[in-house]
């Protein structure tokens, strides 16, 4: 479903210079499959994934999507994705089924089929009680759960998701969870990146850890612990971006 | 890509409608405000106007006049009072003219003493001069008559003037100035609203990369924005020749402007031909300030960038406010004057078919250059995404 190709990405900066943010990625994820992008603040996590939802264009190297390249045919590519992060607002003044009907006509959703669509979003994520009223006075789930819905709208084959429970509280992660692993068990693919190990852990089918713009290893929970001899995915990972002492000691 | 753009630009308008800012500089400021201002103008105005009246009876003159001077005097509205300082009395506004008459000579020196930055001093020393100026056609005319000469000797032209131009015509001139500038400066200011809200809004809420990872591509997204933006700006402009339409005719003839007083203005093609040649800029304002707030990256920052385009506007307009001016096809070229001119002209009756054209196409041309800059600037990463 997900095929990426050497992916780069440069930034220029008038005091730092060329940046690079993402470099030579490559990597593929199947229908059904949750993969995990892990890495620390600047890694690269959220370039790549702007570049999977083609918010942004790459400097070289390609991606497809359902076999649709995204730099070619980027507005064909995200019909078929759902993009969502953490910090995603909301279009204030309009009401949570106004939302969805947006999202489902740029996304290209019949008209009759999206308000049966709206509809059922609306009470699967139980906004039916809000459904009419100005997204501005909705509370801080209300609006996550709406995200959420606006993402799968067109019921896209694809979810790319940037730290999804970024700000939320334990119910709000936890609900977020569900939802990943019903699309899962949906046959979607997706991407998604997180700060959160044990959420990381619980969910992803396979993780890669990125650093520096770099793909340093992916592989099943399981490959990365006895690649590195620890149990503990925090442990994992700070051994995998070089910040344990033993690591630490390794790269020196 | 045109369904993207139709749900764009409802989406777009749903949210204009519900802007409590935009709403205000849409519709509250041309048919509440402007009325209003235009009300309290002509009260004001009306008032001022009949206080001045008042205030210009009285002169001030150095001593007692002869029975000649003072029936002159009081046969043209004026009343004479004894002051030692005459430029003082002016000054300290004690009076509103001084009449200084110097009967020493052979001949009678008359000095006029007026502060010409009052009105009131002003009509006083207009009806002063038309006092004085009486009598000496009266005294002409005894002396002549004394010689028995004939007394037509004394005014050997006869001068009169005739104003050529219609009352429609001046009607058309007085409203058309106003009309062009005041329409063009609350299109672009109510466009402005709208334009900010899309863009930079769209950053600050955090917004924009859901829309751009939708099925949308960025051209559709870009045209519909600026359509909605547009039409916001081309609702006020309606709304902005109706409310001044009706000030026109019902506020201000009851009280300052007599050129306007009684002339129908409102004809369909005059209505027609100035909406008509409003639509460019409004898609010309949207266009080029969707593409300037595409750059900031928070609402108060849009209005920091977009505002000194205000200022840009102003100028052109105010230009084509002046008198004298004639819409050539070299002047249609240049934009915003090019349709306050024509909108003057309009009024006026005055119009011709290739300067109508000529500011259309043109105007057109700069709107279109307008959207390719705002679509250009809405593709570039660096913009979208400026950290």
């Amino acid at each position: 479903m997900i095929h990426v190709d050497a992916l780069s990405k440069s930034f220029h900066d008038r005091k730092r210079g060329t940046i690079k943010a993402v470099s030579n990625l490559s990597f593929d994820v199947a229908a059904g499959e949750i993969f995990g992008l892990l890495g620390p603040n600047g890694a690269g996590k959220t370039t790549t994934l702007r570049l999977l939802a083609t918010v942004l264009r790459p400097s070289s190297g390609s991606a497809t999507i359902c076999g649709i390249d995204l730099v070619h045919d980027p507005d064909r590519a995200r019909r078929r994705l759902g993009f969502l992060s953490g910090d995603m607002g909301h279009y204030g003044r309009l009401t949570p089924r106004q939302a969805l009907m947006f999202f489902g006509r740029l996304n290209g959703v019949s008209k009759p089929e999206l308000g049966r669509r709206a509809a059922e979003l609306l009470h699967r994520f139980d906004l039916d009680s809000v459904a009419d009223v100005k997204t501005d006075k909705l509370s801080t789930g209300m609006k996550q759960r709406l995200a959420i819905a606006r993402c799968v709208v067109h019921d896209p084959p694809v979810l790319i998701l940037d730290e999804p429970s970024a700000g939320l509280d334990v119910p709000g992660a936890r609900s977020m969870e569900q939802f990943i692993l019903e699309q899962k068990n949906a046959g979607k693919s997706i991407v998604f990146s997180s700060h959160v190990m044990e959420e990381a852990e619980y969910l992803c089918d396979r993780i890669a850890v990125v650093n520096q713009g770099e793909l340093k290893v992916v592989g099943t929970m399981a490959e990365l612990k006895a690649l590195t001899g620890r149990t503990r995915l925090r442990e994992v990972f700070l051994d995998l971006i070089g910040l344990t002492p033993e690591a630490k000691g390794v790269h020196a | 890509m045109w369904e993207s753009v139709l749900a764009v630009y409802i989406k777009e308008m749903t949210e204009v409608f519900r802007d409590r800012r935009t709403m205000i500089s849409m519709v509250i400021v041309p048919i509440v405000i402007l009325p209003l201002l235009f009300t309290v103008m002509a009260k004001f105005m009306g008032a001022r106007s009949k206080e001045a009246g008042n205030e210009a009876r009285v002169i001030a003159v150095r001593s007692q006049l002869s029975e000649e001077f003072t029936t002159a005097l009081r046969q043209a509205g004026l009343e004479p009072i004894v002051e030692s300082d005459l430029r003082a009395s002016v000054e300290n506004k004690q009076v509103a003219a001084g009449l200084d008459i110097d009967q020493t000579g052979a001949k009678e020196a008359i000095t006029v003493y007026t502060d010409n930055t009052r009105e009131a001093s002003q009509i006083a020393g207009e009806r002063v001069k038309g006092a004085l100026n009486a009598l000496q056609n009266q005294r002409l005319r005894k002396r002549l008559q004394s010689a028995g000469l004939p007394a037509a000797l004394a005014s050997p032209l006869d001068i009169r003037g005739i104003n050529v131009a219609s009352q429609r015509k001046m009607a058309g001139f007085f409203t058309g100035s106003m009309v062009g500038y005041l329409m063009i400066l609350l299109m672009f200011t109510a466009a402005m609203y709208p334009a900010i809200d899309m863009t930079a809004g769209e950053k600050e809420r955090h917004t924009l990369e859901a829309l751009l990872s939708s099925g949308a591509s960025r051209d559709g997204i870009m045209l519909g924005k600026i359509l909605a933006a547009a039409t916001a700006s081309f609702l006020t402009g309606i709304l902005t020749l109706a409310g001044l339409m009706y000030s026109l005719h019902n506020i201000l003839p009851r009280a300052a402007s007599a050129q306007v007083s009684g002339v129908n203005l409102l004809e369909p093609s005059t209505i027609g031909l100035v909406l008509v040649s409003m639509v460019p800029i409004a898609l010309l304002g949207a266009s080029a300030m969707l593409a300037i707030a595409l750059f900031a990256k928070s609402y108060k920052e849009g209005q920091t960038y977009v505002t000194p385009l205000l200022m840009v506007v102003i100028f052109p307009a105010i230009l084509g406010m002046l008198p004298g001016l004639e819409l050539t096809p070299a002047l249609a070229l240049i934009p915003i004057f090019n349709v306050s001119q024509l909108v003057k002209e309009i009024f006026l009756g005055s119009f011709s078919v290739a300067a109508f054209c000529v500011t259309l196409a043109a105007n057109a041309v700069y709107a279109l250059i307008a959207f390719c800059v705002a679509g250009v600037t809405f593709r570039r990463e660096s913009v979208l995404f400026r950290t």
